[in-house]
């Protein structure tokens, strides 16, 4: 094992997690803000949940064919729901006398979401985030059974030889990274938040 | 100012405004009252397009409000609301300046107003501007609450229940605090309550609603004196449910709740509490909350100097009487002294309330009135 697996680990990692971000931040807000689209939206990230994870990346893998683009669109579609669920979640929470009031004082729809909203909503959703950032370490294990390398090929490979000391140290580098990222993410959180009061 | 016609609003088959007309006059304190789901909060919010009917037409300022954008419309009418709803993430002074903002006033006009806004309920830019909402009581948030309706400052300010939510003591310093802006600022009020002394106290114009209807509009003398229906009467009943003013006891007419403090308070925070109720005496109690006397600000000033606690201060002569003391006879006393107040005590010698001429003047309202009941 080599720090280019670990570094290929947390980019697969790292990628997909923007990526969803970038999809589920919307995708929950359209569910907040748009009746019509919230069952779907908030049913279909529920049941990409549901597939096992090998065999989503299967799945993505006969479309994109194997490599780290099939990885990271696999986990992406699989850190949707913690992020799109939280978002929706933490904007449907807020204070309904904190919504009228900025109706009734005149913000516009966009205003509102962006200053009032979003903001108020950002632990909730921020907390979606670290979800989806810490489970995708484990499940990026998987990439390996689809070209995309990282820390899933050194298991694979003490699997394959029977050697339990590659199983094991591909093991205990996974937990130490979800624990760092876990703890980096705790870290960050609460610096952004007391940043803002 | 405002102008209703013939405005209806239906939710399914339940007719919450039924064909109402009427108007506000510019500058007026128009308070909407009726027993819950008679369409008041309807009707305010019916004013700034939260709310719009399917029928009628509403004017403000002569303009029919569905010709105006909503937004722009909003801006232009300050809101409060019970929940109060201050924004959570921003400071005091983001709060208030949120309306002017988005009016593109220059950065150190809203701070001005802000300053000003703040001076004028007598908080201190200074100590508060850069405060959360979270970091101040429910007195103090509702303030800001209303201070942030008149940051633009807007000719018409709806308000929706403002103080249903606190404590009566805050209550009673923000209605004082709302009638001395009125004056000061000569905008419109619209007002919504369910407290008949509220809208006694408050109103220039109450307008009673029942079921969807306008019952009675009127000046709140008109209403004490002629109430249009036996609703009306029942809204205002609790205190002449007795058949005259021979029963009443100085317990149903004393203001509860009077400022006080105890013997072993400093001087300087005795003072400061009098300066912000704006009061000239105050009501002492011994450690077990018993009556101990009457300290006026006279006396501290010429006393103040050598004493450490409120207790060392000679205490004032001061008209006592008894919760269950025939009123007429504190009426009397309130009369025959030269206090502005008669003290009401309990059983056991704490204070209960104050009788004063204001509770004096409702007593009398009520008397004409339960005569004609």
């Amino acid at each position: 094992m080599n720090t280019k697996i670990l570094l290929e680990h947390l980019y697969i990692v790292f990628f997909s997690v923007v990526l969803s971000i970038l999809a589920g931040l919307p995708l929950g807000v359209a569910a907040y803000l748009w009746k019509p689209a919230r069952k779907p939206i908030l049913r279909l990230s529920e049941l990409l949940q549901t597939i096992p994870a090998l065999a989503l990346l299967g799945m993505v893998m006969l479309v994109l064919g194997a490599g780290k683009t099939t990885v990271i669109t696999g986990l992406l579609l699989y850190s949707l729901l913690p992020i799109v669920h939280n978002t929706y979640i933490g904007l449907e929470a807020i204070d309904p006398g904190v919504k009228r009031a900025a109706r009734g004082m005149g913000m516009s729809r966009w205003d509102r979401l962006m200053t009032v909203e979003l903001p108020l909503s950002f632990p909730m959703i921020f907390a979606g985030i670290r979800i989806a950032a810490v489970t995708s370490v484990g499940i990026a294990v998987f990439a390996a059974s689809v070209g995309g390398g990282g820390l899933g090929s050194v298991i694979n490979r003490g699997i394959r030889t029977q050697n339990i000391q590659l199983i094991l140290s591909g093991t205990l580098t996974l937990m130490a990274m979800a624990l760092v990222l876990d703890g980096l993410m705790a870290w960050l959180e609460h610096s952004l938040k007391s940043g803002r009061r | 100012m405002i102008r209703f016609e013939n405005v209806t609003k239906k939710y399914g088959d339940d007719v919450i405004l039924d064909d109402i007309s009427f108007e506000i006059e510019e500058g007026e304190f128009a308070v909407l009252i009726g027993p819950s789901g008679c369409g008041k909060t309807t009707t305010l919010k019916s004013i700034n397009r939260l709310i719009e009917p399917e029928a009628g037409h509403i004017h403000v300022e002569g303009r029919d409000i569905m010709e105006t954008n909503p937004v722009a419309l909003r801006r232009k009418i300050g809101y409060v609301i019970q929940e109060i709803g201050l924004f959570p993430n921003m400071t005091v002074a983001e709060n208030i300046g949120v309306v002017p903002k988005r009016l593109k006033y220059k950065k150190e006009e809203i701070e001005r107003i802000t300053r000003d806004l703040l001076d004028m309920v007598g908080m201190s830019y200074e100590e508060y501007a850069d405060k959360y909402p979270s970091e101040l009581s429910g007195g103090q948030q509702q303030r800001i609450g209303v201070l942030r309706a008149l940051a633009a400052s807007p000719p018409l300010v709806l308000m929706d229940e403002p103080f249903g939510a606190l404590d009566p003591m805050t209550r009673e310093a923000l209605q004082d605090e709302i009638i001395r802006l009125h004056k000061k600022l000569k905008k419109t009020f619209v007002f919504v309550t369910h407290d008949m002394d509220e809208a006694l106290k408050l109103a220039d114009k109450i307008i009673f609603m029942d079921q969807g209807k306008i019952v009675q509009m009127d000046s709140p003398d008109q209403i004490l004196e002629n109430p249009a229906s036996d609703l009306i009467k029942q809204f205002m009943g609790k205190r002449i449910s007795g058949s005259g003013s021979a029963e009443l006891t100085a317990g149903d007419f004393m203001k509860p709740h009077p400022v006080s403090v105890y013997k072993g308070e400093g001087i300087r925070k005795s003072t400061e509490i009098m300066a912000r109720r704006k009061i000239d005496s105050l009501l002492v109690k011994n450690e077990d909350n018993s009556y101990a006397g009457v300290v006026t600000i006279r006396n501290i000033r010429r006393h103040g100097k050598d004493a450490k606690t409120i207790g060392q201060i000679p205490t004032t002569p001061n008209a006592v009487s008894h919760v269950s003391e025939d009123a007429m006879d504190s009426f009397d006393k309130l009369l025959d002294s030269d206090s502005d107040f008669v003290v009401v005590l309990n059983d056991d010698r704490t204070i209960a309330g104050i009788v004063t001429k204001t509770s004096m003047a409702r007593a009398m309202a009520d008397a004409l009135w339960g005569d004609e009941a």
